[in-house]
């Protein structure tokens, strides 16, 4: 393996460097040879004395006995266990070898031998079989060591140990048989066990298997139970390793063994008023077993919720409330953490589980004549107790009780009758004849100075339990009129009111000495504790809103709250929540008190976005986001218990914290509560957007109205019509001014210096969107530039075809008059020409005739000077002719005939 | 929890046999046909009526898985009954039966009493091994035997009664040094007048009788 060569090599450096490293190394070689090859069996013991003592004073020692001497020492272990002193021995320098030596001088980072030695001897499975068979030894030292080494081992190497364990058969039979021991041994192997089974889900099984339960329990009892020591401690974190992550281990206890014995370690026992710290630590430890159960396994277990059921059933019905309200209330003596616990324990066990919520309502407490209702007490300690963190487990039971339970808060809230003036201002020693709906009364109402503003806020936290989601309950505690303290200062008032002065004068005690902020840290949590009583009130119940806003100071001093920088995050958001439910659960239609007055006033006093904000800031806030549906439990054990025992009040640490964490506050805003303001945040955006985008109801336009009705006079008709205009221009008015406000908002969130802190605290996506509409806001100017030069453009042209049409109309009408003086002309002439028609025909005949025969006449003449040129020519050819000797007679008339046979031919030819 | 004696028992087999579904019809009177593999061990118990005793069983469970074989093994010793499953229509079930036979002898005290139980008897049309090779093997390693069926609920009560009144019945003629508690017999709290009221918490399933 790697790890060795690494470890001889470090060895090797180590002993190269160091001169005594080596002188270490070989006298450890000297001792070894000698335990190995010696003969005499004294010389041998001493050896082994001498390896002891070497290796458990020096890590040079330790070193040089993990790179040579195991296997000398093993084989001593197998070979030679008759000698019980080399045995012994040996076993005492295993031991040795893997304790950590705590005055080491060496660096942080160096090797450190024990566990290096751990890992060399764990590696072999066959070297913890062998250790587990050296605990069947009859010696008792030899059973002692081996056990010792098998812790170091353990706390060396866990994974390998639990492994090694696991696969040799009837290993924890071996471990479990130690139990049975003599005390120094069995404690011992309680350790051990307790270790290895922290994880080891397997082993856990085993050991129970192994009968456990009995042996654990039966050492308790041995030792005194919770009045015992540390070792009762021990048994009590190895049940409760057994029971962590196991439902089956549960189920096994329960079904065989019972519960009787754990509960009888709650048991006070002897002196009741002696709360010793290990006392302490053993009843928180049993506590701690009772949340186990009442848990009832690892989340991931499938059979957990039917096993959890059964286990808060049996458990209640072996009488645990009895123990633990002893524990949590009536023992004047248990320690801050006992009682918080026990009560805790019992918030536990009644939640969700109707047959124990019942049986809770039904348990009386203290002796006969001076019997009261278990509540009664509880809510007694609440308001009392000087502990932040038992007020808290208190407050813890009771939002439990009232948590699915609307039975109880209808029984405790019938309670809430006013006493009689003499009996408010009685002293709390009188109180026992209260009842519980008083008492609280009594502690919601006797505060004016500051300590009982914390005692009203602790009041009020107990009411919003009883008042949550049952609006039967929050009705009857509005009925609830205080009088005035002093009868002269007016009549009686609601508690409603009287809830939100006290908020009102949290605040203005606060302001007072608001610089010192050690005095505010005290009373933090009274404002969000009030809000928080409110804003369940208010919820769902239109009643209540109509109550508060009753009061008209009640929305202007809630409006302030809003917006007042000097209050925490969570008061701002709480009072934004409040100022939403008076929207969203407001049924008034009284002007000024209605949802759209609200929105108005909001819009114009706060402004939306900042409004708004207000609830992202809470959101943001470490409370919400810490917010957990239930915080997981460190287990007990013995390094942690002591620390648990000295918490004596949280409270008192955390008074240097910030504001903002405080436990109490904390424990207000648990995961319910927070997802509840979640939802009423969508709720009320939603509620607002509607105002904004819905005319209000009253002013509908109803287009019949406008007509005239069948037997109305026009009088009367006109005056109705006059009086809607009327309303209609109020309307209009309104709208105006709201949107006047919307914008002036979108301005300031617009508006790059108005508010810059309100710009900071503005989350990137309205920068974005802002963005956006800027860049739209650009385009759309751009476009407009764009449109009104063409606008220009188109008028321009416009112009010029005006002038061109004018021009052309004027052409147009010369054109016309032309035409008509065209026609005129016309129309004349057609006239000359009729007149003119009927005279002059025979002249003009008589004229084309006389032409005519002229004609012809030179035509004539002309045929007749061509005929006689014709003539000529044939008498002077005819006389040539006589000259030569021809018949010219003859000829001529030939030349007749054969112009007549031509044209004989011709015709011939044609036909 | 008064009981007169109680009783450790644990199944083993192959993986698959059916024993998680035994203990469930046993202890639950139901029937899961898809059931998980089971991890390392389970726990069962209830309380049974033998010679009007009221004996408490607390049964284990064990994955039947080759790798848990480590840890399984750590629970034999203290148990005083052991239920040996085979499945009837898977041959090399009953095959196995040998080697785990041997891992009992091997880390079991020798007194405990070893219940061969031919599971899923109800699909005979599927069946490997026939009754009498496992009327056989019980036979010649000395171990009672049964078919059952989980799922029909068939002989399952009768498995569980058998092998108690035979421990019970070891008891009466002395075979175990009751108080060593190792080989899984514990006298009650509630000694032996009998059943004492009901205090025996929510999940108490009355008693079986004794066959």
């Amino acid at each position: 393996m790697d790890l060795v060569a690494k470890y001889q090599g470090v060895v090797g450096r180590v002993f190269g460097n160091e001169n005594s490293g080596s002188s270490e190394d070989s006298y450890v070689e000297r001792l070894l040879d000698r335990i190995s090859n010696g003969v005499l069996a004294e010389d041998r013991r001493a050896a082994m004395l001498d390896l002891q003592s070497v290796v458990t004073e020096s890590r040079a020692g330790q070193m040089a006995f993990g790179a040579m001497g195991f296997p000398v020492i093993l084989s001593v272990l197998k070979e030679e266990r008759d000698d019980v002193e080399m045995v012994r021995g040996a076993l005492e320098t295993l031991v040795g070898a893997l304790t950590p030596l705590d005055h080491a001088k060496g660096p942080m980072n160096e090797v450190q031998p024990a566990l290096m030695n751990s890992d060399l001897l764990s590696r072999e499975v066959d070297n913890i079989s062998l250790l587990l068979s050296l605990l069947s030894e009859e010696d008792f030292y030899v059973r002692y060591y081996t056990l010792q080494l098998l812790t170091a081992l353990l706390t060396n190497s866990p994974q390998r140990l639990q492994e090694a364990i696991l696969s040799i058969p009837r290993g924890i039979t071996r471990l479990m048989d130690m139990l049975m021991d003599r005390e120094v041994i069995r404690n011992e192997a309680l350790l051990l066990l307790t270790y290895l089974t922290r994880e080891a889900e397997q082993i856990q099984k085993i050991v129970v298997f192994e009968g456990a339960f009995e042996k654990i329990f039966s050492i308790i009892k041995e030792e005194g139970g919770s009045e015992g020591g540390v070792v009762v401690q021990d048994c009590l974190e190895l049940l409760n390793n057994l029971l962590r992550n196991s439902a089956s281990n549960q189920v096994l206890l329960r079904e065989t063994m019972g519960f009787d014995q754990l509960l009888s370690i709650l048991k006070l026992r002897g002196t009741t008023y002696r709360f010793t710290q290990q006392k302490t630590i053993n009843l928180l430890s049993v506590l701690e077993t009772m949340n186990l159960l009442i848990m009832g396994g690892p989340e991931t277990d499938l059979g957990r919720d039917a096993n959890k059921l059964t286990n808060k059933t049996v458990l209640v019905q072996k009488k645990v409330l009895d123990h633990l309200f002893m524990l949590g209330v009536e023992s004047q003596w248990a320690p801050v953490p006992v009682r918080c616990t026990a009560l805790h324990s019992i918030g536990d066990l009644i939640a969700n589980h109707p047959k124990n919520l019942e049986e809770l309502a039904s348990k009386r407490l203290g002796e006969e004549p001076d019997l009261e209702p278990a509540l009664n007490s509880v809510l007694r300690i609440l308001l009392r107790t000087s502990s932040k963190q038992e007020f808290m487990a208190a407050d813890y039971l009771f939002k439990n009780f009232c948590q699915q339970n609307p039975d109880g808060q209808t029984m405790l809230a019938s309670t809430l009758i006013l006493q009689p003036q003499s009996m408010i201002y009685a002293p709390f020693e009188e109180d026992i004849n209260m009842s519980f709906g008083s008492m609280l009364l009594h502690g919601l109402t006797t505060g004016e100075n500051e300590g009982d503003l914390e005692t009203c806020s602790r009041a009020a936290s107990v009411l919003s339990h009883v008042i949550k989601g049952n609006n039967q309950c929050k009705e009857k505690v509005l009925q609830i009129q205080l009088e005035a303290p002093m009868p002269t200062l007016g009549g009686p008032e609601p508690l409603l009111h009287r809830m939100v002065k006290y908020l009102a004068l949290a605040s203005s005690m606060k302001s007072k000495d608001g610089k010192s902020s050690t005095s505010t840290s005290e009373n933090v949590f009274v404002q969000p504790i009030i809000l928080k009583l409110l804003i369940i009130w208010l919820s769902d119940c239109p009643n209540a809103v109509q109550c508060f806003l009753d009061s008209r100071p009640h929305l202007t001093y809630l409006l302030e709250l809003v917006s007042n920088p000097t209050t925490t995050v969570c008061v701002r958001g709480l009072a934004a929540v409040l100022l939403g439910e008076c929207v969203i659960y407001n049924k008034s239609n009284a002007s000024g008190r209605d949802a759209f007055s609200i929105v108005d006033a909001i819009s114009q006093k706060v402004g939306l976005t900042s409004y708004f904000l207000k609830f992202d800031e809470m959101q943001k806030s470490s409370l919400f986001t810490s917010a957990k549906p239930f915080l997981p439990r460190k287990p007990l054990t013995r390094s942690t218990a002591a620390s648990m025992a000295e918490i004596e009040d949280v409270g008192n640490e955390s008074s240097d914290q910030k504001n903002e964490n405080h436990p109490m506050l904390t424990s207000v805003f648990d995961s319910p509560f927070v997802y509840f303001m979640k939802r009423l945040e969508a709720d009320i955006r939603e509620k607002i957007v509607e105002a904004y985008s819905s005319p209000k109801t009253q002013v509908t336009v109803v287009p019949a109205e406008l007509e005239q009705k069948s037997g109305e006079n026009d009088v009367d008709y006109i005056k109705r019509l006059k009086t809607f205009v009327e309303k209609q221009c109020h309307e209009i008015q309104d709208l105006l001014s709201r949107n006047a406000t919307l914008a002036e908002d979108l301005a300031k969130t617009g508006g790059n210096n108005s508010s810059p802190l309100e710009r900071k605290v503005s989350g990137g996506s309205d920068r974005v969107q802002l963005e956006t509409m800027r860049r739209d806001l650009q385009e759309a100017s751009q476009r407009i530039e764009m449109l009104k030069a063409e606008k220009a453009k188109a008028e321009s042209e416009a112009s010029t075809y005006k002038n061109l049409a004018g021009k052309t109309e004027s052409d147009l009408k010369s054109l016309s008059d032309a035409y008509n003086s065209l026609e005129q002309a016309n129309f004349r002439l057609e006239k000359e020409v009729k007149a003119l028609k009927n005279g002059d025909i025979e002249a003009l005949k008589e004229e084309a005739r006389e032409e005519a025969l002229k004609e012809s006449e030179a035509e004539l003449n002309d045929l007749l000077v061509c005929l006689g040129q014709e003539q000529s020519k044939v008498d002077k050819l005819g006389n040539r002719l006589r000259e030569l000797g021809e018949d010219v007679d003859k000829l001529l008339e030939d030349i007749g005939d054969d112009i007549g046979a031509d044209d004989g031919d011709d015709e011939e030819d044609e036909e | 929890m008064s009981y007169a004696y109680l009783f450790k028992y644990i199944i083993i087999g192959d993986t698959g046999v059916g024993k998680s579904c035994l203990l469930l019809q046993f202890t639950d009177k139901r029937f899961q046909p898809v059931h998980d593999l089971t991890i390392g061990v389970e726990f069962g118990a209830r309380m049974i009526t033998i010679d009007n005793k009221p004996i408490k069983l607390q049964i284990w469970d064990t994955a039947g898985q080759e790798s848990f074989r480590s840890i399984t093994r750590s629970y034999y010793r203290g148990a005083a009954g052991a239920l040996l499953v085979y499945d009837i229509t898977r041959r090399e079930t009953f095959n196995h039966l040998a080697s785990w036979l041997e891992d009992a002898r091997q880390h079991a005290n020798a007194n405990m009493t070893i219940m061969l139980i031919g599971n899923k008897c109800d699909l005979a049309h599927r069946r490997a091994v026939s009754t009498e090779e496992g009327e056989q093997f019980a036979k010649e390693h000395g171990l009672i035997f049964m078919e059952a069926s989980a799922k029909t609920a068939q002989n399952v009560e009768e498995a569980f009664i058998k092998t108690a009144s035979t421990i019970y019945k070891k008891i009466q003629d002395g075979v175990f040094d009751v108080s060593n508690e190792s080989n899984g017999i514990k006298f009650g709290y509630g000694g032996l007048p009998g059943p004492s009221g009901g205090r025996d918490g929510a999940a108490s399933q009355g008693g079986g009788c004794c066959s």
